[in-house]
């Protein structure tokens, strides 16, 4: 709804000018605005911590695209969008409707007749995205505005890959997996037929106000939606076979969303009677549709003022991000997401700069091709913690909300285990392990995930000292049967690094270290055992730029030394690199810094040449470690290889122009060739030639060399990919 | 929202205008009403101009009037402007549908239920008016602009209030007939008896699609009090108060008019509503830039 703005809010947005919030959340904010021609619009922004995220970037691009695949009928027009702005954003219609799930809430259950309106008209718009191979996959009751036009299709499912947050509000139909499809529950592909799964959901709630597999915790949910039989007890008769064929486990078995709009008596076309939709909505509805259609044209709030310090404030807690969360739960107008398939494919060899005029046909066979992909599987990516994890000869991947193991010849799911946060497992490379559901029990426990069922077995570690509640604890590593975890005390608001023996079940020591640092986030960003140490990288604040680095002697948990570090642009590092004597950091520099006492070993990028991005804070990419070299993306260059000992240059890519490489994605290597992530795609360096023989086209996120398997795995957004190694 | 014809103004003042309010060929509509957007963008507005039979100097000095008046259940005039040839006044917008666009919306004369929630509202703003002093004296169906929380009285410069524009004669040129008292039909001044009058004509055409209905078309629940209301002798008719009493049983005076929550209304016509709101938020001005 419209709230006043924050003191601290723009002004103006591209081209627009701010008038208000219409809501918030952990991605970025909504506002209602209006543009130099006073059209009234909802421009969505996404965080500038978050914009330097270059996925990120890309899913906002795919938002705009998907919402201007649905149409105006269907969805909310996109008025304009600007994904490469320093704050990103995206301008669509205001749309006049509350969503379908205030709408029960409001007016209670829709009567058969408006249900099948309802029910033909969102199917009529997802044929529109199927026609144009997209595929929502988050159709819930709250993505589904009530205009008295008719249903309209929002925010699309994309959003479920960053950090869960619709799962971390648990309670309600919303914010829970009532409506995903049983394939997506499983981390599979969720295709044309998973939109008409959760379209027949919708339908159920609608006609009765729950979901068809009721509501409570998600993991019971994500159980009954894969294994469960829907409950149409309170549907309306004649629309049960049609709902029951829709709910198929099979999605084989589940009517097109043509087949679908039929049997609910939609037409091709618009339906004719203007005003016939609204006549069967039930009066509170009307109500509110006519009260926002008027309320947007209210005098806007005022802007609020700046919050008064409170006294002693500490930097971090003022009272600004107080009132800023509370308003994180408002629910805003048209939000849009976006979900577009995903995929590698082929790309020939872009060329390696400078040829020009096309390759000859002698340059097509001399030169290495891309390799054929071994395996593909539609796993999603999440935001952090998407390394691929080798355990025994099988894979374990994070993708969402799940665990999914793989066959890593075959790259099938084997068994998927509901982790509910990407922070809260790890692997020994022969067991899995994950902290018990924080909805469960007071304790915190360390439990073994099952290969074969994904259940977690009962505690190998039951720690009573440490809240079993606290969402934020964290599993860091699991080495030689000692598992690693930051977690809260069970008393009091203190975090602790703490060493739990998993053969025992004992608490081995603990030590004190900061707690969470910005809303959504675990403490750590990452953090390993090394030799005699155990490393521990912090998260940062929201909108800071410092980590704090600190070793943990492995025996007794002694703090050794700490130090603040920068990391430049908005992504922090995710994964610890290090060797036995230095931790290494890609960012304004590429620095190592000694294990032992946390000083600069030796800094590459003082004075160094790095072409037309010297400007850039961050002109290092995530380093990898690997044979006493080090190998990092240096700006818009090319790969460069230093000596992990004395920070010398060993070698640099040759004639790499043209080409923005990815910074986040760490760099992988095989015998032949590194692995290096840019805008193209994949590109391999042949190690010898030191140039790039080929491009793969893919947008990796992580790659993981798997030199004993001899592949190489690639996590895009929507799927992981295997290729061969070399 | 109405499309522009060729002989309606592009500009009025600062404002540009995007659309007519009425749709063509409404009858009985005693303003030219517009929907504007100031030149910068910012403010949308309602601006009304003299109908084109009237005298535009004596809209002028109504207007004036009504700017510095503000009373519960009429629509507002925030700015009055132009010259006295061709004078203009502005409210800031807010979606409306003209009571004879209420009924082409639902597609007929409205249930009774809603009858007499505008009527009751209508009469209630009129009652507190009368209680000052101040005549509405243009009472008519076009002249009811709907709002999701309910009717206001538009349409003010038809007549105005003896005390304050004094005894001036009606144009009768202006008022649909059936609106129009028979005392002030000929010749005599705009009074309280004459807002009822009018009051009754509307209700009637709410009722039935007419003002001047025959007396078994009107719903037996209404018949008697907008008979009452529509009787040729001026003592005969009730007071506002009455009205509203006798339309909404039980209502909380003052209540009504006050309202700033939405009102139960049918669904075509909240359609209609929500449609133009839509329409009006998506207009945007022609941008020299672009």
């Amino acid at each position: 709804m419209i709230s006043p703005l924050l003191h601290d809010d723009p002004h103006t947005v591209g081209p627009f000018r701010i008038l208000a919030r219409l809501g918030a959340g952990g991605m970025g904010t909504v506002y209602l605005a209006h543009s130099a021609g006073g059209r009234t619009v909802a421009v969505k922004t996404l965080h500038t911590r978050l914009a330097a995220d270059t996925t990120l970037r890309t899913r906002f691009r795919l938002e705009a695209d998907a919402a201007r695949v649905i149409g105006a009928r269907h969805g909310a027009v996109v008025v304009d969008a600007d994904p490469q702005a320093p704050t990103p954003w995206l301008a669509t219609e205001y749309v006049l409707g509350p969503p379908l799930d205030a709408a029960v809430e409001a007016g209670g259950p829709l009567a058969e007749p408006a249900v099948r309106m309802l029910g033909a008209s969102l199917a009529a718009g997802l044929e529109q995205l199927h026609r144009s191979e997209v595929v929502h996959r988050d159709l819930k009751p709250s993505n589904v505005l009530v205009t008295a036009q008719g249903p309209r299709i929002i925010d699309f499912g994309i959003a479920r890959a960053f950090g869960d947050e619709h799962l971390t509000n648990v309670g309600n139909a919303v914010g829970t997996p009532a409506f995903m499809s049983p394939e997506q529950a499983a981390g599979l592909e969720h295709a044309a037929a998973g939109d008409v799964f959760a379209l027949a959901g919708v339908l159920v709630f609608a006609a009765t106000g729950v979901g068809p597999f009721g509501g409570g915790a998600p993991t019971d949910l994500l159980y009954r939606v894969r294994y469960g039989e829907p409950d149409l007890s309170g549907v309306p008769e004649p629309l049960r076979p049609l709902l029951v064929r829709c709910l198929a486990k099979d999605p084989a078995h589940r009517p097109s969303t043509t087949e679908l709009r039929t049997a609910l008596g939609g037409g091709e076309d618009a339906p004719a009677d203007r005003g016939g939709f609204a006549d069967l909505l039930p009066d509170a509805v009307l109500r509110e549709i006519a009260r926002r259609s008027d309320e947007v044209w209210r005098e806007p709030p005022h802007r609020l003022p700046p919050p008064v310090p409170a006294e002693a404030p500490r930097p971090e807690a003022a009272p600004a991000g107080i009132s800023r969360r509370r308003l994180l739960s408002v629910a805003g107008g048209a939000l849009l997401g976006g979900g577009l398939l995903g995929g590698g494919g082929w790309a020939l060899f872009a060329g390696s700069g400078g040829t020009g005029g096309g390759g000859t046909k002698k340059d097509a066979v001399d030169r290495p091709k891309p390799p054929t992909q071994l395996w593909s599987n539609a796993l999603w990516c999440p935001a952090s913690g998407g390394e691929v994890m080798q355990v025994g000869r099988n894979l374990v991947m994070r993708a969402g909300i799940v665990l999914c193991g793989i066959n890593a010849e075959s790259g099938k799911s084997t068994w998927q285990a509901s982790i509910e946060e990407t922070w809260r497992s790890a692997t020994d490379g022969t067991r899995v392990y994950a902290l018990r559901g924080y909805r469960e029990k007071a304790s915190l426990a360390v439990c073994e995930v099952s290969q074969t069922t994904g259940y977690l077995g009962k505690p190998l570690a039951e720690l009573s000292a440490f809240a079993g509640k606290e969402q934020f604890n964290q599993l860091l590593c699991v080495v030689d049967g000692i598992a690693y975890l930051v977690a809260r005390a069970a008393s009091g608001k203190s975090w602790y690094l703490v060493a739990a023996d998993l053969k025992s079940g004992k608490e081995r020591w603990r030590s004190p270290v900061e707690g969470p640092q910005a809303q959504g986030f675990p403490p750590a960003l990452c953090g390993a055992v090394i030799g005699s140490r155990v490393v521990l990288c912090g998260s940062p604040s929201t909108d800071s730029h410092f980590i704090l680095l600190s070793s943990h002697d492995k025996k007794h948990g002694r703090k050794q030394w700490e130090m603040s570090e920068t990391f430049a642009g908005a992504t922090p590092p995710s994964r610890l690199v290090a060797d036995d004597h230095n931790v290494y950091l890609g960012a304004e520099n590429l620095t190592a810094r000694r294990l032992s006492d946390g000083g600069l070993e030796w800094m590459v990028g003082n004075g160094r040449d790095v072409g037309d991005s010297a400007g850039e804070e961050r002109r290092y990419g995530a380093p990898l470690v690997q044979d006493g070299v080090v190998y990092c993306t240096e700006a818009d260059r090319g790969l460069i290889a230093v000596d992990a000992l004395s920070g010398t240059l060993n070698w640099q890519e040759k004639g790499l122009s043209g080409r923005k490489n990815s910074r986040d994605v760490t760099p992988a290597v095989g015998e032949r060739y590194a692995y290096c992530a840019d805008d193209k795609g994949l590109r391999a360096v042949d190690l010898r030639a030191r140039k790039a023989v080929w491009t793969y086209e893919a947008t990796p996120l992580v790659l993981t060399a798997d030199p004993k398997g001899g592949r190489l795995y690639v996590r895009q957004e929507k799927r992981t990919l295997a290729l061969p190694l070399a | 929202m109405e499309r522009l014809r060729q002989d309606d103004p592009v500009r009025i003042g600062d404002f540009v205008v995007l659309a007519r309010l009425d749709a063509d060929g409404s009858r009985g509509v005693p303003e030219r009403r517009y929907l504007a957007r100031s030149a910068d963008g910012g403010r949308t507005v309602l601006v009304c101009l003299p109908p084109a039979g009237g005298d535009p100097a004596r809209w002028a000095t109504e207007a004036q009037q009504a700017v510095r008046l503000v009373q519960p259940g009429f629509w507002p005039v925030a700015q009055v402007g132009g010259s006295p040839a061709f004078p203009w006044y502005s409210s800031p917008y807010r979606p409306v549908l003209p009571l004879p666009a209420v009924l082409a919306a639902y597609g007929g004369p409205l249930p009774e239920a809603l009858v007499r929630t505008v009527g009751g509202t209508l009469a209630e703003a009129l009652a507190s008016a009368h209680v000052l002093g101040v005549v509405h004296g243009g009472v008519c169906p076009a002249g009811v602009l709907l709002t999701a929380c309910g009717p206001l009285l538009g349409c003010f410069g038809a007549t105005r209030a003896t005390a304050v524009a004094g005894d001036a004669p009606v144009p009768a040129t202006v008022l649909e007939t059936g609106c129009l008292a028979p005392e002030l039909a000929a010749g005599g001044p705009a009074d309280r008896a004459g807002d009822v009058y009018a009051l009754g004509a509307v209700l009637a055409y709410a009722a039935t699609g007419q003002t001047v209905p025959e007396r078994q078309e009107i719903p037996v629940g209404l018949r008697e009090i907008v008979t009452a209301c529509r009787s040729r002798d001026p003592e005969g008719r009730p007071e506002p108060a009455r009205v509203l009493a006798e339309l909404l049983p039980g209502a909380a005076y003052g209540a009504l008019t006050a309202s700033v929550e939405p009102v139960s209304l049918p669904g075509r016509v909240v359609e209609a509503l929500s449609r133009q709101s839509a329409e009006v938020l998506a207009a945007a001005l022609p941008s020299p830039e672009r």
